[in-house]
């Protein structure tokens, strides 16, 4: 181009821009991933259907519900009619959900109208699950009482020892025993841990760091879901592993289920979710097992934290004071760790850990690819009973949720775009030719009439060049 | 270019997700009833659509919750979690184990409930007392609940009796209470048309449907009062009625237009008697001329 | 009427005594569990206080008169004795009008030694609330006078039936009243006229407030902080018993209905309540209550017509108000012997933790401490009595 006088150069600023943070799937957005043909298989599951219903949005849910006892087709105008007109941008939305995951297809109705029908597997099988018939999902019925029944206090100790053997490796804290090399695996697989440069030690990584701030819930999901991408390089079957994973998800917490039918493939899969704590096995042929909670709801992710009317659900631990002061009743190595990302600890007692919130802890916490957001949520989700229990919609002190905010805001005041710089024009006038259509064509960026140098974001460069020769010609 | 993770833009967002459902229903067992007489086995099938209904709740949200009750003339009691201890169920066929368990917890109840019933036929079953009992129970849930848990409750009855006067106080009772808690009181009338009731749900704000026939019971049931009161509003159910709210008087309880209320304790009569039946007071004789121009004199 | 003053009135004298001796830490060294236990008594013995079948004044008139003399903007209460006043004013008119449906309120203020009527006497508790809440803006200055405030509110009072309960509630912030003659001629009127007066002192006892409740049988009392401050004034929800002088009669009332006629859309009309006001209210509607006797129509009840001055009002307004009337009986306190395994009501399963159980007297159905309490307090129904029809029915024909 310096037979015109202009160079553009590319700016490649996609180094700047931050790497992708954690990517949290739910449910939904990994069915519509999976082709028709697995979908159409997974639905033969009463399980699977149940947890596919309950993911949809309430208004598809209902929709579901009133023709799941209708044998035809049913009109789409008459569907449509059910909804107020106000809401019928949702209509559109819980439509689409619909169609995607395979729950309805459209039939035509005779006389022509478009219609909605149910699938017929997934019809069936809902109301299997709902109303009964149909194969029982395992053969637990056929089991005897276990002498050494375990209770759910038990079973919640376990499942709790077993997840944060996981997240304190991740750490990289004492307790490094008890994890196998195949779920350091998965952890690499996920993208949460790498490789170090120096020894090949696995280190935690940026999306580790986030993942950490989870709910449990949510972690759980997230690694299971990573988990099922390998597993078919294991030789595992995809359909019969997801089956059996909702089947736990359906399960009752402090029951024994039989192993018993089970296939070679699902026998090594429920030792991983051993491992995991997602189950509960006394010894690895012990012919049952008991699911932990960890494994319940596994998809419920969506509650975000919210506490749920469950007696024996585990209670939050942290106070946020308004002058930035932090508490945490709590004992454990691992949570300490986790505060310690984003507060200056100043006292630790035996049940309790005083910290603050500075300026400095945040920003170290944004360095190394926290974001606020998360720091807040991790506050919100343990919040101790205390802080839920004011009147105010808040559960923490608004000025320290809008100032993390800011601290978070300070940092991005630059921002990026891609774009081509145009410089070394011959002439003010070319420079003004160029600038002004740019300009009024929406590209440019910036511009500098001094060192006559302008920058046009990277859509319109093609046609900026393409206007500078036609000009060029035409002088 | 901003690294805060972009919200989740569609529109489930604006559901209620997060919040827990608890459903009481009470179901009128009541062998009185016009219905029950004429054809006992309809109470099976009655039942059969009310469990179907319930586990349809359920099966919405992972975190709602359920309460039955049965109600008989003389008594009423929680057909389910019920008072013992829970069955021990072992899955036997395709249905998800809590469905199993609730359908075998309140047939197993329900049975129990009814043999030990006297057989009394009155047709009119103490549907207040029923809801009073739900309230309580309502109650102890929401002072119980984990702090920063948000509970929407509603109380839906089932019934083919009638309703009429004598309890009308125990009504307004529990009604205001629900409008204080603010627990939607649903209604779904099977035989006739309940007047009371269906103020219970103008004043709750909660739906009033009358089948119009019993064959499609578990349809009427799962179209109009399976939506959770916060999606009410996007779906087209049936309009809320004009209710009746004129009052019965005391003596005869009949429905008036003009009456003269005592006083002292406000009861209604439809006309003038010297002496109040209610609380005993004795009235002064000038009768509605002096009061009116009395009235009168309030305006200026 | 008491006439010599109680030497014991003085809640510092009284109420407190010796608190922390009823405070016992529980097996956790936690004092929770024992606080909450105080309340609940006090509850309960509030509760037992309240005598069934007394007479009491349902068709209440009551004034509120607000101190807003410069004394208010003290802010021993937070964030000022006004804000407060007003915050706390705001939640007792909603709840008044609750329990007392066909009651009327009005609002009068003093401020710089005179007298100002900020809301008529009447029945709808959003105008007095707007109205309390316009008190934001007011400037607080000058010296209250009580005579003028009482006058006021008397001369509005006098003209009342004499069915009516005539209340007035006093907030005063004030140690001083600046008045234009002798304020004891004024309390004798309100004692003849039969106005019970009832003041809660935000400051310290006055000795003229003090006679002025004696002399009208009204209570009289000084705040020690804003909970306790909440606490006298829903004091005041409850009816009071009937003034002795207070004549009963039959009141001529109407309960409309509206008038639908199935099939045919209603004509539009206009209410008689919007009709010449020109704010926003005033429009042609549908809908709507049409007066029995002279069919006029009003867009709200309780109202009373202004063309034949029927009172209108709706079944439920009076059912509000049957449980002053009919309250659920006391229940009985015993001893929890595990002989009950739960509660009636809540099905709550007793544990050790629950010393007392509570019996019904007649239905002898046994309920929980809580469920007691929100019987007692909210629903005013007793579950056991209500589900068993012979003890129903028994009840009822009493």
């Amino acid at each position: 181009m310096a037979d015109n006088g202009i160079s553009s150069s590319h700016q490649v600023n996609s180094v700047l821009i931050q790497p992708a943070n954690l990517e949290c799937k739910n449910l939904y957005d990994y069915l519509t991933t999976r082709p028709p043909t697995v979908l159409e298989r997974l639905y033969n599951h009463p399980t699977i259907c149940l947890a596919v219903y309950r993911e949809l949005p309430e208004l598809a849910r209902q929709y579901v519900i009133r023709i799941l006892f209708v044998e035809q087709p049913v009109p789409q105008a008459v569907v449509a009619s059910w909804g107020h007109q106000a809401f019928s941008k949702e209509h559109v939305y819980v439509s689409k959900v619909l169609t995607d995951l395979f729950v309805w297809q459209e039939a035509a109705i005779p006389g022509g109208l478009p219609g909605w029908i149910l699938s017929s597997t997934f019809k069936r099988n809902l109301k299997i699950a709902l109303l009964g018939g149909g194969k029982p999902w395992s053969m637990s019925s056929a089991l005897d009482p276990d002498s050494k029944a375990r209770d759910v206090a038990f079973l919640d100790a376990y499942s709790a020892e077993r997840w944060e053997c996981v997240l304190h490796y991740m750490v990289g804290s004492q307790q490094q025993e008890g994890i196998s090399a195949d779920a350091v695996r998965i952890l690499l697989h996920a993208g949460l841990m790498k490789r170090d440069e120096d020894d090949g030690s696995p280190v935690i990584t940026r999306q580790g760091f986030q993942f950490l701030l989870l709910d449990r819930q949510a972690q759980v999901w997230h690694f299971v879901l990573q988990y099922l991408d390998t597993v078919q390089q294991r030789g595992l079957d995809l359909a019969e592993c997801l089956t059996f994973l909702f089947q736990l998800s359906f399960s009752t917490l402090g029951k024994d289920y039989s192993t018993e039918g089970m296939s070679s493939g699902l026998l090594i899969f429920l030792q991983h979710l051993r491992e995991f704590g997602l189950v509960y096995q006394r010894k690895r042929k012990a012919g049952r097992f008991y699911p932990t909670r960890l494994a319940l709801n596994i998809t419920s992710s969506q509650a975000k934290g919210a506490p749920v009317l469950e007696e024996d659900a585990p209670k939050g631990y942290i106070i946020v004071e308004t002058n930035y002061r932090v508490y945490a009743y709590t004992d454990s190595n691992l949570q300490v760790a986790l505060l310690g990302l984003f507060t200056d600890l100043l006292y630790r007692f035996p049940n309790v850990v005083v910290g603050v919130l500075t300026r400095d802890s945040i920003r170290q916490a944004l360095r190394g690819g926290i974001t606020a957001e998360q720091i807040i949520g991790y506050l919100k989700q343990h919040a101790h009973p205390q802080m839920l229990q004011t009147e105010s919609s808040h559960t923490l002190p608004p000025t320290v949720v809008d100032q993390i905010k800011l601290w978070e805001l300070e940092r991005n005041r630059l921002v990026y775009s891609d774009g081509v710089l145009y410089s070394q024009f011959l002439s003010q006038a070319d420079f003004n030719v160029l600038r002004e259509y740019a300009q009024s064509s929406g590209y440019l960026i910036w511009s500098n009439k001094e060192k006559r140098t302008m920058v046009v974001n990277k859509s319109g460069h093609e046609d900026v060049k393409k206007f500078w020769k036609r000009y060029s010609k035409g002088n | 270019m901003n690294n805060v993770t972009p919200a989740n833009e569609n529109p489930t967002e604006f559901s209620s997700a997060d919040e827990t459902s608890l459903l009481v229903i009470i179901l009128d067992t009541n062998p009185g009833q016009r219905i029950l007489r004429e054809n006992p086995h309809i109470l099976t099938q009655c039942v059969d659509s009310v469990i179907a209904f319930a586990n349809s709740h359920l099966m919405q949200k992972a975190q709602n919750k359920l309460a039955m009750m049965a109600c008989h003339s003389k008594s009423s009691e929680f057909i389910y979690p019920g008072a013992n201890k829970p069955l021990d169920i072992r899955q036997i066929d395709g249905q998800y184990e809590i469905f199993t368990l609730v359908e075998k917890t309140v047939k197993a109840n329900l049975a129990k409930f009814i043999a030990s019933e006297s057989i009394a036929l009155t047709n009119e079953s103490l549907l207040a007392g029923a809801i009073a009992m739900a309230l309580c129970y309502i109650h102890r849930i929401q002072r119980t609940k984990p702090p920063g848990c948000k509970l929407n409750s509603r109380i839906l009855v089932v019934t083919g009796s009638g309703d009429s006067a004598f309890q009308y106080m125990s009504y307004m009772n529990v009604f205001f209470t629900a409008q204080k808690l603010s627990v939607v009181i649903d209604v779904c009338a099977l035989d006739q048309h309940l007047s009371l009731l269906q103020q219970g749900c103008d004043i709750t704000s909660g739906l009033y449907l009358k089948v119009p026939q019993l064959q499609g019971l578990l349809q009427y049931l799962l179209w109009v009062f399976l939506p959770e009161p916060p999606i009410r509003p996007k779906l087209v159910l049936p309009p809320p009625v004009k209710v009746d709210y004129r009052a019965a008087c005391f003596c005869h309880r009949e429905l008036i237009d003009i009456g003269y209320v005592c006083s002292v304790c406000l009861s209604i009569f439809c006309k003038f008697s010297p002496i109040c039946t209610t609380c005993h007071t004795v009235f002064k004789i000038p009768g509605p001329l002096a009061v009116k121009s009395k009235k009168k004199k309030i305006k200026l | 009427m008491v006439d010599e003053e109680d030497p014991k009135e003085y809640r510092w004298e009284t109420g407190y005594e010796k608190t922390w001796e009823a405070i016992k830490e529980d097996d956790e060294g936690f004092l929770e569990a024992s606080v909450a236990d105080i309340v609940q008594r006090a509850k309960r013995k509030r509760q037992a206080q309240k005598q069934p079948n007394t007479k009491l004044g349902m068709m209440r008139h009551l004034y509120i008169i607000i101190d807003c003399s410069d004394s208010m903007s003290n802010q021993d209460l937070k964030p000022t004795r006004l804000l407060c006043t007003i915050k706390l004013l705001e939640l007792f008119i909603e709840e008044f009008f609750d329990q007392n449906p066909i009651s009327q309120m009005g609002a009068i203020i003093m401020q710089n030694k005179r007298a100002e009527r900020i809301s008529e006497l009447a029945g709808n508790a959003r105008k007095h609330i707007k109205a309390i809440n316009n008190l934001n803006r007011t400037s607080l200055n000058g010296e209250p006078s009580l005579q003028n405030g009482l006058n006021m509110a008397l001369k509005s009072l006098k003209l009342l039936p004499t069915h009516a309960s005539r209340e007035i509630l006093i907030v005063m912030g004030s140690l001083t009243t600046c008045d234009p003659g002798d304020i004891n001629i004024t309390i004798d009127m309100l004692k003849a006229e039969g106005v019970r007066c009832s003041i809660i002192g935000l400051a310290a006892e006055v000795h003229i407030c003090r006679q002025l409740a004696v002399e009208t049988g009204g209570t009289y009392n000084v705040i020690l902080d804003d909970s306790h401050y909440k606490d006298l004034l829903f004091q005041h929800i409850e009816p009071p018993p009937a003034a002795v002088c207070l004549e009963s009669s039959l009141i001529k009332m109407g309960f409309p209905h509206q008038m639908v006629v199935e099939g045919t859309e209603e004509p539009l009309t206009m209410c008689m309540c919007h009709v010449d006001s020109t704010d926003e209210g005033s429009k042609l509607t549908t809908g709507g209550y049409y007066c029995p006797q002279c069919c006029s129509k009003y867009c709200e009840l309780p109202v009373e017509c202004r063309v034949c001055g029927l009172t209108l009002v709706s079944a439920p307004h009076l059912a509000r108000s049957y449980h002053h009337l009919f309250p659920a009986a006391n229940y009985k306190e015993i001893d929890y012997d595990s002989r009950a395994t739960i509660c009636y009501a809540c099905q709550k399963a007793f544990g050790d933790t629950d010393k007392n159980i509570y019996r019904c007297p007649n239905c002898e159905k046994i309920f929980c401490i809580d469920c007691d309490i929100f019987i007692h307090e909210t629903l005013h129904t007793c579950p056991g009595c209500a589900t068993n029809l012979s003890l129903f029915q028994n009840h009822n024909s009493e």
